[in-house]
């Protein structure tokens, strides 16, 4: 996306899709870090663990962080739920390009479009469900087996993830809408 | 309708949406979303499905290996590693002819050791070794070929991605997965090797020599790579003799790779923030394709359509061998046009019941880790075939003035000595459960009577 004006302009108001564009980019970009970051600490947190359950006996008060393995699965939860807008947003989902590969990139463009309307009903659903489940978890005061932390908690950060899925996912459909009126997939 | 009936037709939705361009993930999902719909009657299932589904899978245990593994694959591409395997096989390698292909491709595997992805792998050993191949006036058909093929050591070696999906599918040990694929990874690299010298014997033009080192500078190149070593036998060590679980091993070698990567200054908070999005993306598209493999499974476990394949096939009375390799030459197919990691998580829910169902004379357990190596490896081999060959198309980028023509025909050698590796780890299993075996304490006596 380098050119303001879209090859000739356009589709659905190609000007703004393109400052949304810019926008939706910046964001996925913070929260894309604030996942990494999580992963990076939950790689520290799991060394540590390990290495102060290796020193059990030989340094005295050494030894595993309790419950890390929870806090390692809620932090992941989170950190892939954000990681999916990203790769959404950079078209990194993996497609089988061969059989159509004869077309036009406007051709290509209509398909993407397709899968991308789908894409966000499903990512509707997905981040739908998860309300109603963090909600589920947290009318019945579900906590975990060690660290006795809500589940809901976990739930309610993959949220983050999941809802912004469903934005990034609307904003590639838009996206794709002006590919197919502009030059195509990939010309921009 | 049936559900066989419907689970088959469902199969057929799904290659049709994959074929118009539908990502893979998405495709499963939706065929296994419809399907479980019109089994079940009842759309409070499918919604059930969704409450439950992505959220166990994105915090499953056993699968935070994945994004932790990707996450030290990006700092190795970090740590200045490349150049220092590459020096060191070349110095052992380098005076024969065709000897910085083979270098290549040990630092490959060397790579490999530390990364658990095949394009990873290939990149970052061709941003070494293409240059230096060229500036020796090496034919680019050999140049781009042996980096391609170098490239698939890293989804053989452990740690190895594609590996842990198959462990969990198939629930097995991640532990004896990754013992079992020591020995066919380093057969491989040696094969590509031998692969090198008959191709430069056959096409003596194609490659140069360069002078021969003593072995004091062998050493000393040698010592460069320590850090290597010592990551790779913390990592792989540690989870072999039980001191730590695939994902604390996973994030010990992800810190190390890291500190590696800091201590060579390859790794600022720009590096860092660019580290996160590779892992970003990577993690966020195997896991929707994860996702979507755990829904439309569901779906077909629903039909009963593995299990009724499986007693049918057994039931036919076929020769097990003659289906294992019918199943092995349909992942060859598939894999011209797939990825390897959907090929597996769309076929082993099918394949992997009937192969059970067979009796290769083994153990189940034996045959499941068996089987999971051969697949490993015959999908590996759609990285390098046309008209899909990711490895070709990367290193094909890199290698700005080399035809694709020529890197397809530099690749066809080294896919013939893919396909001699399968032949002899189909014929002799014992090949690829050596190590298992032995870890399983099946050969101590052995050693006993040996030493007394």
């Amino acid at each position: 996306m380098d050119t303001m004006d879209n090859g000739g302009g356009r589709g659905l108001a190609p000007r703004v899709e393109y400052k949304v564009g810019c926008m939706v980019t910046q964001i996925s970009e913070y929260i894309a870090l604030a996942g990494g970051l999580v992963l990076v600490f939950l790689m520290l947190l799991t060394t540590i663990s390990v290495t102060g359950r290796g020193f059990i006996g030989i340094i005295p008060g050494a030894g595993p962080v309790p419950g890390d393995f929870e806090i390692v699965e809620a932090g992941c939860a989170f950190a892939v739920f954000i990681f999916l807008p990203w790769a959404q947003l950079k078209r990194e989902h993996v497609s089988v390009d061969i059989a159509v590969s004869w077309m036009s990139p406007r051709g290509i463009a209509v398909l993407s479009l397709i899968s991308n309307i789908l894409l966000t009903a499903v990512a509707a659903l997905i981040a739908w469900q998860l309300y109603k489940g963090a909600g589920g978890k947290f009318r019945y005061n579900e906590t975990t087996q060690i660290l006795q932390f809500p589940v809901w908690w976990a739930y309610a950060a993959s949220l983050i993830g999941a809802v912004w899925f469903v934005v990034v996912s609307a904003y590639t459909v838009w996206r794709s809408v002006n590919e197919v009126c502009g030059d195509g997939e990939g010309t921009r | 309708m049936s559900d066989i009936e419907l689970a088959i037709l469902s199969f057929f939705v799904l290659i049709g949406m994959i074929f118009i361009r539908v990502p893979i993930g998405l495709a499963m999902l939706l065929c296994g979303l419809t399907g479980t719909w019109i089994v079940t009657d009842s759309y409070r299932v499918v919604l059930g499905q969704m409450k439950v589904i992505p959220f166990d899978t994105f915090s499953s245990y056993s699968l935070t290996i994945v994004p932790l593994f990707l996450l030290m694959g990006q700092f190795a591409t970090r740590g200045g590693m490349s150049k220092a395997l590459f020096k060191a096989a070349e110095s052992f390698l380098g005076h024969r002819k065709g000897g910085i292909a083979m270098a290549a491709i040990g630092a490959c595997a060397g790579f490999g050791a530390i990364c658990g992805s095949s394009l990873a792998t290939a990149a970052t050993m061709a941003n070494v070794a293409l240059p230096e191949m060229r500036r020796a006036g090496y034919s680019n058909s050999l140049a781009t070929g042996c980096l391609a093929a170098g490239g698939t050591l890293g989804i053989l070696i452990p740690p190895s991605v594609v590996l842990v999906i198959y462990a969990i599918l198939a629930e097995q040990n991640i532990v004896k997965m990754f013992a079992a694929a020591l020995i066919p990874g380093i057969l491989a690299a040696i094969g590509y090797m031998i692969t090198v010298a008959i191709y430069v014997r056959l096409n003596p033009e194609s490659a140069t020599s360069l002078k021969r080192q003593p072995w004091s500078a062998r050493m000393k190149a040698l010592f460069e790579v320590w850090p290597v070593m010592l990551i790779f036998s913390l990592v792989i060590g540690g989870i072999y003799m039980g001191w730590f679980t695939p994902t604390e091993g996973a994030a010990v070698g992800a810190m190390g790779t890291g500190l590696l990567a800091y201590a060579q200054g390859g790794l600022g908070w720009k590096e860092l923030r660019e580290c996160i999005f590779g892992t970003a993306a990577a993690t966020g598209m195997i896991f929707f394709i994860i996702l979507g493999a755990s829904v439309y499974n569901t779906f077909l476990a629903l039909t009963q359509l593995p299990q009724d394949t499986a007693t049918m096939v057994g039931n036919m009375g076929v020769d097990p061998w003659l289906v294992l390799i019918m199943i092995l030459a349909c992942y060859l197919v598939f894999g011209c046009i797939m990825d390897s990691l959907s090929m597996i998580l769309l076929t082993i829910p099918i394949f992997f019941p009937v192969v059970m169902g067979l009796d290769f004379g083994m153990s189940s357990e034996e045959t499941a880790i068996w089987f999971g190596i051969l697949v490993l490896i015959v999908v590996e081999v759609g990285l390098i075939t046309p008209p899909v060959g990711m490895n070709i198309f990367i290193i094909n980028n890199l290698a700005k003035t080399v035809s694709m023509r020529e890197s397809y025909r530099g690749v066809i050698p080294f896919v013939i000595s893919d396909l001699v590796r399968v032949v002899i780890l189909t014929a002799f299993p014992f090949v690829t459960l050596f190590l298992v075996r032995a870890l399983d304490g099946k050969y101590d006596n052995l050693l006993l009577q040996m030493f007394n």
